[in-house]
């Protein structure tokens, strides 16, 4: 079978041990590895402090959940409807909810949700929850800080996903 | 009007090739050939299709204009179009119209995610809506009921309900008011819609717009799991599908199966499973010393309760109330063959007895529950089904409306019924015998030509209904003795369709005792020794004949007549082990307490009343300690000395099946989902065959004797021969009448009056327990005649004591037109002024006197113990 020349690739083969060409190999590229050494020793470093400093996320970042309410009423925009539950992939989210006494409303509807929890050991963070709610009650915040001691404290409840989160996560400005 | 086999016919439906019963609808044809039509308000379950909403309108080949496939029988060869471009755009009308006024609020709305309407806007929808007006406003939600909420917004004026209202419960509360588009479904004058079944309308409504506030937002769809089982709190036992959220039932509905329940539920099965969270339930067994009830661990319990059951021996009796046919089964063996007693009893009267439950379960004899249907008569006799077994008040309401079935009622009591019937037969409490004696002397004869004979001769097809609680007192067994006469005269055994379907007194009365649960039969009603019946284990325990009694599923203080002995029998008994499902007045008194698993928790079979056996299926979560009770019976056999060798629940049916020789081979895949009748199955030619089992008792330590002895030993030989293939010939040549065989009640004279007792649906504890139903708890009230109560000084309204011998209850009067003179009622097993205390000991009727109101006030004053605790 005869070879055709496009076939044939050409390996390099570096300049024989011994002579002008290993002292190059010796220092030559160790001077050449160095320069980036110097170079970057002049730089600002790009290491964070964590935790001191943090990572500032993009404005559309998915951290952990926060639930809303409306900023005139102060109810809660969930009404319970579950669709979030049904919704999450990692089936993480539990709602049970009861019905409104209207001399004392929780929710604008009919119904609130008595029990809302998240569990975030399984929350996969995709956001779909939010994709659900009918009444924008639920979104993804910036939080991304959530490590703790115990599982079960990762089970978030309505008063803590409602409550104002401490903003630890500093947001990306404009451009950065 | 025996069932007839319809011709088949072919259409082509969207060009498949599709047959059909003649006479179906297309839109059910339609179905059977795997093309969907979408539908809102065609049910036919409501009857004949009413083509209100338009939505199944479809194109046939050869009329002009297109037709509502849910009023359209199919013809032969009729060519139907359900895609094309003039059905698509009169669907999507429809459904834009329906959504005109529909609030969009689907997140807070119940239905959401199991709604009809958000189904067919998906399916045959337009995408968006043109609509910018204001929609109507309603008040929402507003109670219809104390059951049912109704939000009119989202009512689509399908008027299933209001049909479901007028021609099926025939209650009708419900109507449509205003016209137009200010249309709303209502009652008169804004009155709560108080009537046993209309918890089934929430079921009917095809949007939100009916709720039931046992449910209202507790769950999604998707939250939930459905398990299917079958209702065990009346002898219809329907079939239901119990919503499980978080295991714990959270909702009730129906399981259609048309041999049983029709489809429907009445609201005591519907929404009595809150009784299953009730404070009140027993949640642990429980062991008392000293007189202080502590909770214990399973094994100290049942080996004290063993210990117990041990040392009295032979000494012990059983009482069996509510249980699945394992359970009794298991009962009875661990009676007859471990303690060596022969005396257990399931029933609240001496009823039907082996002997006669022998006859009475003649397959010629028994009808179908279906057969009520398409029978020519339906004769009602001394049940008040609404009361006792509300699914066949649907049911014979519907053959009289639907199929023009003749329907005569004859009770002691006035019932629900009687609006409806053709024929009214009134007689005397505990006169039932008599009458149906003179009834079957009538029919035999032949020569009438009026009344209730007259009927029966004209008719083919007769099925008689009728309560087993006629059996009971004195004449009892005289009226089983008419009973199976009259069968006879009126050839109900040669006649397809046509029978007995006897109500029993207990939801699983006929599976108890057709697996031993009486003092004279064991399993599969082979004669045995004879035992002690409900009223004599009460005497026994009472003068410690007996020494201790297991009490299961019953609360015989509340529901067997004669409170005041059960109260005494209890105090006396040595060792008493109560199996309950709740504390109740009864468990006071134990010294073993054993909880008891619901029927969303058990697994079990049970027997409907026309013989199909059933499974109740597991499917909520036993909650604090309940265990699996057979599992709980059979550790107690073992400590007895007893071992059944039954290590499952398909070991305890299996054990059942061949202990009950017409049960025989019976697995609970055959059972399936719509259970099976067993007069149906081979294994019915054995129905008096005697039972393997007897053999087991045979070696009982104890004075029992399975084959009886004297006459019933007798009998008990000549049985497997006298029903010898099939059991058609019913042979009651060899019946001794009992002593009193003249069934005449006592009579009463100068201002006494004939109490009879009846059932009331919601006289239970599982309603008291049920915070959604509280509200329909009866208070006790007498019903006399007119006659009697101007006698007597009465007026609606008035609050008299009614006194038998040293007993006596409080109750208000209620003259009712259409009462038989002489006689009065009262309710049994309600929480206060219990009618039970005064009924006769035997659960027949009895003579009372009926004391003046201001007699009553001395009494409360003067009458102390139970009666003034009662009061209070
Ligand atoms: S957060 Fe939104 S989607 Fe989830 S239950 Fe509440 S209203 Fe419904
Ligand atoms: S309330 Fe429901 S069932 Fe009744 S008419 Fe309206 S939509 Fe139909
Ligand atoms: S389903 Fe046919 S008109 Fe309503």
């Amino acid at each position: 079978m005869s070879v055709r020349p496009e076939e044939i690739t050409v390996v390099p083969r570096g300049p024989e041990p011994g002579g002008k060409g290993g002292a190059y190999r010796a220092f030559g590229e160790t001077l050449r590895g160095l320069r980036t050494t110097m170079s970057q020793m002049f730089t600002k470093p790009v290491t964070i402090q964590y935790p001191e400093e943090k990572t500032p996320v993009y404005p559309r970042f998915r951290g952990r959940h926060r639930l809303h309410r409306f900023e005139d009423t102060g109810l809660e925009k969930c009404v319970g409807c579950s669709l979030c539950a049904a919704a999450c992939p990692a089936q993480c989210i539990r709602v049970v909810a009861a019905e409104n006494d209207p001399e004392n409303r929780v929710s604008a509807g009919e119904r609130y949700a008595a029990v809302y929890e998240i569990n975030l050991a399984r929350c996969i963070f995709c956001g779909y929850c939010e994709l659900a709610c009918p009444f924008d009650a639920i979104t993804m915040g910036h939080d991304y800080e959530m490590a703790d001691y115990n599982r079960s404290d990762l089970i978030f409840t309505k008063e803590m996903l409602l409550a104002e989160p401490i903003e630890r996560a500093p947001l990306r400005r404009e451009g950065e | 009007m025996p069932r007839t086999q319809p011709n088949r016919v072919t259409l082509t439906i969207d060009g498949r090739e599709i047959e059909a019963d003649e006479g179906t609808m297309l839109v059910d044809a339609a179905r059977e050939g795997d093309v969907e039509i979408p539908v809102f308000c065609y049910e036919p379950k409501l009857g004949e299709p009413v083509g209100a909403c338009r939505m199944c309108l479809v194109e046939i080949e050869g009329i002009p204009k297109l037709q509502t496939s849910c009023s359209t029988p199919v013809r032969d060869g009729m060519v139907v179009h359900t895609r094309t471009d003039q059905v698509k755009e009169a669907q999507e009308s429809v459904v834009e119209f329906l959504l005109v006024n529909h609030p969009l609020d689907c997140p807070v709305c119940d239905k959401g995610g199991e709604c009809p309407l958000q189904d067919i806007s998906m399916g045959w929808g337009p995408d968006r809506n043109r609509m910018v007006d204001q929609k109507r406003h309603f008040e929402k939600p507003v109670p219809l009921s104390p059951l049912v909420a109704i939000d009119r917004e989202r009512c689509i004026l399908c008027y299933r309900c209001v049909r479901f209202s007028q021609e099926v419960s025939e209650d009708e509360q419900l109507q449509l008011l205003e016209r137009g588009d200010a249309t709303f479904v209502g009652t008169f004058d804004d009155r709560p819609y108080i009537a046993p079944f209309q918890g089934n309308i929430t079921e009917l409504c095809p949007v939100g717009a009916l709720t039931s506030y046992t449910y209202r937002f507790r769950a999604r769809p998707w939250d939930i799991e459905q398990g299917g089982s079958v209702c065990t709190l009346c002898p219809s036992q329907c079939n239901v599908s119990f919503t499980v959220r978080d295991e714990e039932v959270a909702r009730v509905l129906a399981r259609d199966n048309p041999e049983v329940d029709d489809g429907w539920l009445c609201d005591k099965g519907r929404y009595a499973f809150q009784a299953m969270y009730a404070d009140d339930r027993v949640l642990g067994p429980e062991v008392t010393s000293d007189g202080h009830s502590t909770p214990a661990s399973w094994q100290e319990a049942e080996e004290t309760a063993a210990e117990g059951l041990a040392s009295a021996g032979s000494r012990t009796a059983i009482l069996v109330g509510d249980a699945s046919n394992e359970e009794g089964y298991l009962l009875q063996r661990i009676l007859r063959q471990a303690l060596g007693s022969g005396d257990i009893d399931s029933r609240r009267g001496p009823g039907v007895d082996g002997d006669a439950a022998l006859k009475l379960a003649d397959p010629a004899i028994t009808a179908q529950t279906s057969d009520i249907d398409t029978a020519d008569l339906v004769i009602v006799v001394g049940t008040d089904p609404i009361q006792s077994a509300p699914s066949f008040d649907l049911r014979v309401r519907k053959a009289v409306r639907r199929n023009g079935t003749a329907l005569a009622v004859a009770t002691d009591r006035p019932g629900a019924l009687e609006g409806g019937a053709t024929e009214v037969d009134r007689f005397h409490p505990g006169g039932a015998a008599a009458f149906l004696e003179e009834l079957a002397g009538k029919v035999k004869r032949g020569r009438a030509k009026t009344g209730l004979a007259g009927l029966i001769a004209d008719s083919e097809q007769t099925v008689i209904v009728w309560g087993e609680r006629i059996v009971q007192g004195a004449g009892g067994r005289a009226a089983v003795e008419a009973l199976v006469d009259l069968s006879e005269a009126a050839g109900l055994a040669d006649q397809e369709g046509s029978g007995l379907i006897g109500i029993p007194e207990t939801a699983n009365g006929r599976g108890l005792r057709e697996v031993g649960c009486l003092p004279d039969a064991g399993p599969g009603l082979s004669p045995t020794g004879p035992g002690r019946d409900a009223g004599a284990i009460r005497e026994g325990l009472e003068s410690g004949e007996l020494e201790a009694v297991v009490l299961f599923g019953v609360d015989p203080i509340r529901d067997l007549p004669d409170p005041e002995g059960w109260r005494r029998a209890l105090e006396a008994a040595g060792h008493v082990v109560a199996f309950s499902l709740a504390r109740n007045e009864s468990t006071e008194f134990a010294d073993v307490l054993l909880p008891l698993e619901s029927h969303a928790e058990k697994d079990g079979t049970v027997t409907h009343p026309d013989g199909r056996i059933q499974r109740v299926r597991p499917s909520a979560r036993r909650p604090g300690e309940v265990r699996p009770v057979w599992q709980v019976l059979t550790e107690l056999a073992a400590m007895l000395g007893s071992s059944t060798g039954i290590t499952s629940t398909p070991e305890a049916l299996e054990a059942v099946a061949s202990a009950v020789p017409f049960y025989a081979g019976l697995t609970d895949s055959e059972i399936g989902g719509r259970g099976v009748r067993w007069q149906e199955r081979p294994a019915a030619s054995d129905l008096g065959s005697p039972s393997p089992d007897l053999t087991l008792y045979a070696t009982a330590p104890g004075p029992f004797s399975p084959l009886g002895s004297g006459a019933a030993g007798s009998e008990a030989d000549d049985l497997p021969g006298s029903f010898e293939g099939g059991g058609s010939g019913v042979d009651d040549a060899g019946v001794v009448p009992p002593e009193e065989s003249t069934s005449s009640p006592p009579t009463p004279t100068n201002g006494q009056l004939l109490l009879g007792t009846y059932p009331n649906l919601w006289a239970d504890q599982v309603v008291e327990s049920s915070p959604a139903l509280r509200f329909l708890v009866p208070a006790q009230r007498l019903e006399v005649s007119g006659p009697d109560a101007t006698r007597l000084g009465l007026s609606t309204g008035d609050e008299v004591s009614v006194r038998s011998g040293e007993e006596s209850v409080n109750a208000r009067v209620a003259v009712r037109a259409a009462m038989p003179e002489g006689a009065c009622f009262l309710i049994e097993g309600t929480p206060a002024d219990n009618g039970n205390r005064v009924a006769g000991e035997d659960g027949g009727p009895t003579l009372v006197e009926i004391g003046p109101p201001e007699v009553r006030l001395e009494l409360v004053t003067a009458g102390g113990g139970p009666e003034g605790d009662e009061a209070a």
